[in-house]
């Protein structure tokens, strides 16, 4: 079952639409990506499924049920910017959040705690927020997101202002908690993080949804019949036997070896089958693989419109 | 509600602890006092060096009988005009006419620098009273010394209030100077109170919005709650505040000042709080001892208290969503000035209008500035000091607080779409219409 459900939402404001007509629906237990340009909806978005507004049209079905003002609770947001008092000491700062989110005190001190000594922050209790990096911050912020073990993690731009080794913390820690039986929702313009760790996706664009599905099934809608082919061999007769099903784009000798690599695009009229029966009889052939798009490649295009 | 207590705990825990808090609660009331004190230090300390001044009396009469004081000396001279105008050292000459019982226009001060108008009035007013007794004289009234003395007379009387007093017992009225001063204070501290606590809270909200707490917090709990929850602690703030001026001032009523003044003086004052004397029958100062007797007043001293705290939360409370709501529309301090405008001339309108009050405590303007929410917390307090009916308090806290209500409607509407506004500063129309969404 899916753990949110968003059914044709529409959210308007006095001069432009933020939302219009958007659906979309995240897996219980998957790792979700909200992508998008600046100011293509997604802040109205999960402002919309945190009920900090209201949507004009539409519905967010959060377990199966309409949300309400209680499934909050099961809801961990980590804005983009660092929300934290700065004159306030960490230890403080964290119990406060984590109480509003419903825990009590002794809860809250105890799982507090826990988590400060695995990021391996307990030094940092009595500081003030100020005193510390962009980096410091986020780590105690995303601690007061997840402290009240939420069904659901709302993440924006999760990583950035992290250097790599916490940046991988982080992942370590967003995929064990997905492991535990949280679902994640990325927002994000880090494509190589969405492919690293989300399944599914969704992409928005000018309010509206122009993308959505698992992360595989839509590089592969992507894919242009475009493959690489490495073989031993002659590479005329190899781009002889080649003509009638695929159009030559580039090829190359792999170097220290009497190997080329070719990239081609199979005619539509081909399949992938024949090709490899025709390549075989002119060429030794050592791999054949699909080209798949990346997602900065799907991203680009699909928001530029050449789908 | 839970969740507002928690906001509320918050807000009040990182305030008070701060040492600014700690330090204004300690300084303020030192400051009140030295500003009561500064007109008199003042005073004290403008008297300028002693001037000397030469005396060139042609009539004989006037010279002897001139008073010097720490202002000035007076050195009665024989020389020549001309010869005393050529001394430079010397403040200046007086030249009194031979005829100045008679033509009392007939006297010149030559000065070698600026006079002084105190210099002047004293210099005028010694020479009335001699002249004066002077032309008594020609009348040859026997014992004139005598009845000089007998017909001298100095006026001060016992304010009574009927409206205020029981059945069979003279309730003696604060004299009107003490009420003053304490009108006056009254008022000022609740003036202070509503453009401080309130700026503060409009501060704090900038803040939260700049720093993106909000966006935080608003995952948690409603805008409303936020908004309230700020302005409830910011408020107990106020009343913590407040509340340890309060005790501070009972205290000081009940146990020091009786200790420190004359015996004879606490006994008068008792006997006139019991209503078994006026302020003027005793033989001590009246004005002081109204004061004393006020002071060392403790149920009317906590009355006075209730009511301020009633005002001071009531007023907050009608501003503060005000200043929330201004604080939730704008990026920066900056953008907010123009916008708080419309919050603060009333507030301004209400010390102008409890100014006036002094001189008509029951004047049509002070009733209605004390009646009407937007200037009346800061006018009735002015206005409390001098006994007003308490039907009038109660009309004006039920007012106040029934708009507290609207107000913090309204102010939640703006609030609520405010905070996810950045960029442009709206405009006071745009704030309007955002009530109306």
């Amino acid at each position: 079952m899916n753990i949110l459900q968003i059914e044709n939402l529409t959210k308007r404001y006095s001069n432009h639409t933020a939302l219009s007509d958007v659906s979309l629906e995240v897996p219980r237990g998957s790792v979700y990506g909200l992508l998008g340009p600046n100011g293509a909806g997604k802040s109205t978005l999960i402002r919309v499924i945190n009920r900090i507004t209201l949507p004009d049209a539409g519905r967010v079905l959060f377990d199966g049920k309409p949300i309400t003002d209680e499934d909050i609770y099961q809801i961990g947001y980590l804005p983009e910017e660092r929300g934290l008092y700065k004159k306030m000491k960490v230890g403080e700062q964290a119990l406060f959040f984590a109480r509003l989110k419903g825990l009590s005190r002794r809860d809250a001190l105890q799982r507090l705690k826990k988590w400060f000594i695995r990021l391996g922050i307990e030094s940092w209790w009595d500081k003030k927020v100020e005193d510390l990096s962009k980096g410091m911050a986020q780590k105690v912020q995303f601690i007061t997101t997840v402290l009240h073990e939420p069904k659901l993690l709302i993440f924006d731009e999760p990583f950035s202002g992290f250097d790599p080794i916490n940046a991988n913390i982080l992942k370590q820690e967003i995929l064990r908690l997905r492991d535990e039986g949280a679902t994640v929702i990325f927002s994000t313009h880090n494509m190589s993080s969405v492919e690293e760790i989300c399944d599914h996706i969704t992409l928005i664009n000018k309010s509206r949804n122009i993308l959505s599905g698992s992360v595989d099934e839509v590089r592969r809608r992507f894919g242009e019949n475009i493959f690489e082919v490495v073989y031993g061999g002659d590479k005329d007769s190899f781009e002889g036997v080649m003509q009638p099903v695929a159009e030559m784009l580039s090829t190359a000798e792999v170097a220290d070896s009497a190997y080329h690599t070719s990239r081609i695009r199979l005619k539509d009229t081909a399949t992938v089958r024949e090709s490899i029966a025709l390549a075989n009889d002119a060429v030794e052939l050592r791999s054949w693989s699909e080209v798949i798009p990346s997602m900065n490649d799907i991203f680009i295009r699909a928001v530029e419109g050449k789908l | 509600m839970n969740k507002i207590g928690i906001i509320i705990s918050r807000e009040f825990n990182e305030r008070v602890r701060k040492k600014s808090f700690i330090i204004t609660t300690i300084l303020m009331p030192l400051l009140m006092i030295g500003m009561m004190a500064a007109p008199t230090l003042m005073m004290l300390f403008a008297k300028g060096d002693q001037k000397s001044l030469v005396v060139l009396d042609q009539s004989g009469i006037i010279a002897p009988n001139l008073e010097g004081d720490d202002e000035i000396t007076f050195t009665p001279m024989d020389i020549t005009l001309d010869e005393a105008r050529a001394d430079s050292n010397i403040f200046g000459v007086l030249w009194i006419g031979e005829d100045v019982v008679d033509n009392p226009s007939n006297v010149k001060l030559y000065t070698n620098s600026s006079s002084s108008m105190s210099l002047e009035s004293n210099l005028a007013s010694q020479m009335e009273k001699i002249i004066e007794r002077e032309r008594l004289k020609r009348y040859d009234i026997e014992n004139l010394e005598q009845i000089m003395k007998d017909v001298k007379v100095k006026v001060s009387f016992s304010t009574f209030r009927n409206d205020l007093s029981e059945e069979g017992e003279d309730e003696e009225a604060t004299s009107s100077s003490i009420a003053y001063m304490l009108g006056l204070v009254l008022g000022m501290m609740l003036y202070m109170f509503l453009i401080i606590y309130g700026s503060m809270v409009m501060t704090s909200v900038i803040e939260e919005k700049g720093s993106r707490v909000l966006d935080v917090l608003v995952s948690s709990v409603s805008p409303f709650q936020l908004m309230l929850g700020k302005i409830l602690g910011v408020a107990s703030v106020a009343v913590t505040q407040i509340a340890i001026w309060g005790v501070l001032v009972c205290g000081i009523g009940a146990v020091v000042l009786p200790a420190l003044m004359p015996e004879d003086v606490m006994q008068t004052v008792e006997a006139v709080q019991m209503g078994q004397m006026t302020t003027i029958e005793a033989d001590i100062d009246a004005d002081l001892l109204s004061a004393v007797s006020l002071a060392t007043d403790v149920g009317g001293l906590v009355m006075m208290f209730v009511w301020l705290l009633l005002f001071l939360v009531g007023g907050f409370l009608f501003y503060s969503a005000m200043f929330a709501a201004v604080g939730s529309a704008v990026d920066s301090i900056q953008d907010a000035n123009q916008l708080q405008t419309p919050i603060t001339v009333p507030i301004i309108l209400a010390l102008i209008l409890a100014m006036s009050v002094f001189n008509d405590p029951n004047s049509t303007l002070a009733f209605w500035g004390s009646i009407i929410p937007f200037t009346s917390p800061v006018v009735m307090m002015a206005r409390v000091p001098f006994g007003i009916p308490t039907w009038q308090i109660v009309l004006s806290l039920v007012l106040l607080y029934t708009s507290v209500v609207a107000m913090a409607w309204a102010a939640g509407k703006i609030y609520r779409v405010g905070i996810f506004m950045h960029g442009k500063k709206p405009s006071f129309k745009e704030l309007m219409s955002w009530i109306r969404q």
